[in-house]
């Protein structure tokens, strides 16, 4: 276990910077998922920390030890890949015991520790077949026991989940975050899914373009979007956001809409700004409400989705309730106030 | 989906070309199978080959041809491995001009290149040796050969050794235990090629092993063989062909589909 230290990390491929100027903070056994739209740097943060790619400015430190110049197989990182790059002419055995083989490590040792790790991933039925002959979960969990046998300073995933179907996916999710709590190691994790990082992460670090836009707990992200982009990538479906200026205590939509606001900050009041509600902090009926125009209902069990018109504006609503509304015809919902997000229109950063 | 007419075309257009390429074989095989003049046996008969065996010396050119097919493989391989490895998978700054440098040797026309190999091998004291027909074709083999190698490895993942590199392997480590074992399927094949390729070869032997009947090739024990009996019985220079041939044709049999089946399934993805 170890942590991991990021300073002014950069990284250039001729004119193009691909990071800039980055820093991150990853505590002993702490989770912490990358993540952010395709092309923003993440996985290529995460292969600087592998040592797969070269570092063009900053440094990156692992217990405390500037790691820029080691190479990877001094590093004492295991990394699982996206498409797991699992040795296909070995067995899920020798896959698994390459790394101590290759230490000198004796084989009994290599046997007993192979076995270990088969067991933690019940894979232990598995261990003389070849990659080919597992399904795509199998040849995951291989991939992971791979890097569990070394018992590396530090994890690192590379969108291990993305090419697996949807209920494989949320399964191997939490097989992931019980692994994290069983061996309590520091891993860091890519993934451009916000729902994994929301569900596994202790600290996301949201990217964007090559650059932090925001890190800390999940639920802080969530709750406390530090601008725009962050607001609109965190949370399924997407907030909810309407151009508009506060007008005699109220926020008025371009369209015309006044819609309510618990507390305007200082300093807010005449400029342009955009009002952000998540759809699950919009309530059906109520006082002091405002008529949406149906477009479609979206009834998923659990909850209901109601996609919209507030004015000119789209507008997308969760709900517990059931609805029967059809398309064209008008709902009331109220936004809790409470739940407001403001943001500046120029800057985008919230209020 | 073809069509069953589509299908049918297809295997219309095989069959004529297989008829075209297998002719010049079966004719030759039923020649050396057809009793020849003065001879008393009746039918198809094997005593072309008995008289074309005892009367030309195949066994030792034949055992020659094969020391020095086994030799330029086996050094080509190695080579091709080692160099195809280095120019697909390191990423040095002259990687660029040293393959392009390297396949000047796919470009260059042999008989250039037979005049000066044997003066160097006339100056050297190796005419007439088996080194005279080794060396040059390990080193005429070597541009496709390596070329081979790195188109082959350049289609595995990166990621493969990527992983083996964070699992501690060096460069060396990562050829032996990753690249080196997946690509055995490629290197096979690519040895059947130069074995039928050196194999066959006739000019350079012509010409750098002329006087000495002790290392000369099979190929050029058939020239000489069917020069002295070609006017009387060309039945037994028929058999004494398929003789020379028999290995090749064997090898090619054996090892054609063997290997092929790629390793690289399930690897990724």
């Amino acid at each position: 276990m170890a942590s991991v230290e990021i300073r002014n990390l950069r990284k250039s491929y001729a004119t193009t910077h691909v990071i800039k100027d980055v820093s991150i903070d990853v505590d002993d056994g702490q989770f912490v998922v990358l993540v952010g739209p395709s092309g923003c740097g993440k996985s290529t943060l995460l292969r600087m920390i592998a040592g797969l790619e070269t570092i063009s400015g900053g440094e990156v430190q692992i217990d405390g030890a500037v790691m820029n110049a080691v190479p990877p197989k001094e590093r004492d990182i295991a990394m699982v890949f996206q498409n797991y790059a699992l040795y296909p002419h070995m067995t899920v055995a020798e896959n698994m015991g390459f790394s101590l083989k290759l230490k000198k490590v004796s084989k009994a040792e290599i046997r007993a520790k192979v076995e270990r790790a088969a067991d933690i991933l019940s894979l232990s039925h598995l261990l003389d077949r070849r990659p080919k002959q597992l399904s795509g979960g199998q040849r995951q969990r291989v991939a992971m026991g791979r890097a569990i046998v070394r018992d590396p300073k530090v994890f690192l995933f590379d969108e291990p989940l993305s090419n697996l179907d949807a209920k494989l996916r949320v399964q191997m999710r939490t097989e992931i975050k019980a692994l994290h709590q069983r061996l309590g190691s520091t891993m860091v994790y890519v993934t451009h899914d916000q729902i994994e990082a929301l569900t596994m992460a202790d600290k996301i670090v949201l990217m964007n373009d090559g650059r932090v836009e925001q890190m800390g707990p999940p639920l802080e992200l969530y709750d406390r979007p530090a601008n725009l982009f962050v607001a609109s990538f965190i949370g399924s479906p997407s907030m909810n956001f309407f151009d508009g200026t506060i007008e005699n205590g109220a926020f008025r939509t371009t369209s015309g809409v006044v819609l309510p606001l618990a507390q305007i900050p200082s300093g807010a009041e005449g400029r342009p700004l955009v009002y952000g509600i998540r759809p699950e902090h919009l309530q059906l009926g109520g006082a002091g409400g405002v008529a949406v125009e149906v477009a479609v209902i979206e009834p998923a069990g659990s909850e209901t989705q109601l996609y919209g018109k507030l004015g000119t504006d789209d507008l997308v609503g969760v709900f517990r309730e059931r609805l029967s509304a059809r398309p064209g015809e008008s709902v009331t919902v109220t936004p809790s106030s409470e739940q407001v997000h403001l943001f500046d229109k120029a800057t985008g950063n919230r209020l | 989906m073809e069509s069953r007419k589509e299908v049918i075309a297809g295997h219309l257009v095989l069959i004529f070309g297989a008829l075209i390429a297998l002719h010049p074989f079966v004719s030759i095989i039923l020649q050396a199978l057809t009793p020849a003049p003065g001879s008393t046996a009746t039918g198809w008969t094997l005593e072309n080959f008995i008289g074309a065996w005892t009367r030309g010396g195949f066994s030792q050119s034949l055992v020659n041809s094969a020391i020095v097919a086994f030799a330029v493989v086996f050094v080509t391989a190695v080579a091709a491995v080692l160099a195809g490895y280095v120019l697909s998978v390191l990423k040095f700054r002259w990687r660029v001009a040293v393959f392009a440098l390297l396949m000047i040797g796919l470009v260059l026309p042999s008989e250039a290149r037979i005049i000066p190999l044997y003066n160097f091998f006339s100056s050297t004291g190796l005419l007439n040796t088996y080194w005279a027909l080794i060396l040059p074709q390990i080193a005429s083999s070597l541009p496709l050969a390596t070329f081979w190698m790195a188109n082959y490895f350049a289609q595995l993942p990166n990621s493969l050794a990527e992983a083996a590199s964070l699992d501690g392997a060096g460069e060396f480590e990562i050829l032996r235990y990753i690249y080196a074992p997946l690509g055995l399927s490629a290197v096979l094949t690519l040895s059947c090629l130069i074995f039928l390729y050196t194999w066959n070869e006739f000019m350079l032997a012509l010409v750098l092993m002329p006087d000495n009947v002790a290392v000369q090739t099979a190929p050029l024990s058939l020239s000489f063989f069917a020069g002295n009996e070609r006017t009387t019985e060309p039945e037994v220079i028929a058999a004494a062909a398929v003789l020379v041939a028999l290995p090749v044709v064997l090898a090619y049999f054996f090892l054609q589909r063997r290997f092929m089946s790629g390793l690289l399934e399930g690897a990724v993805k």
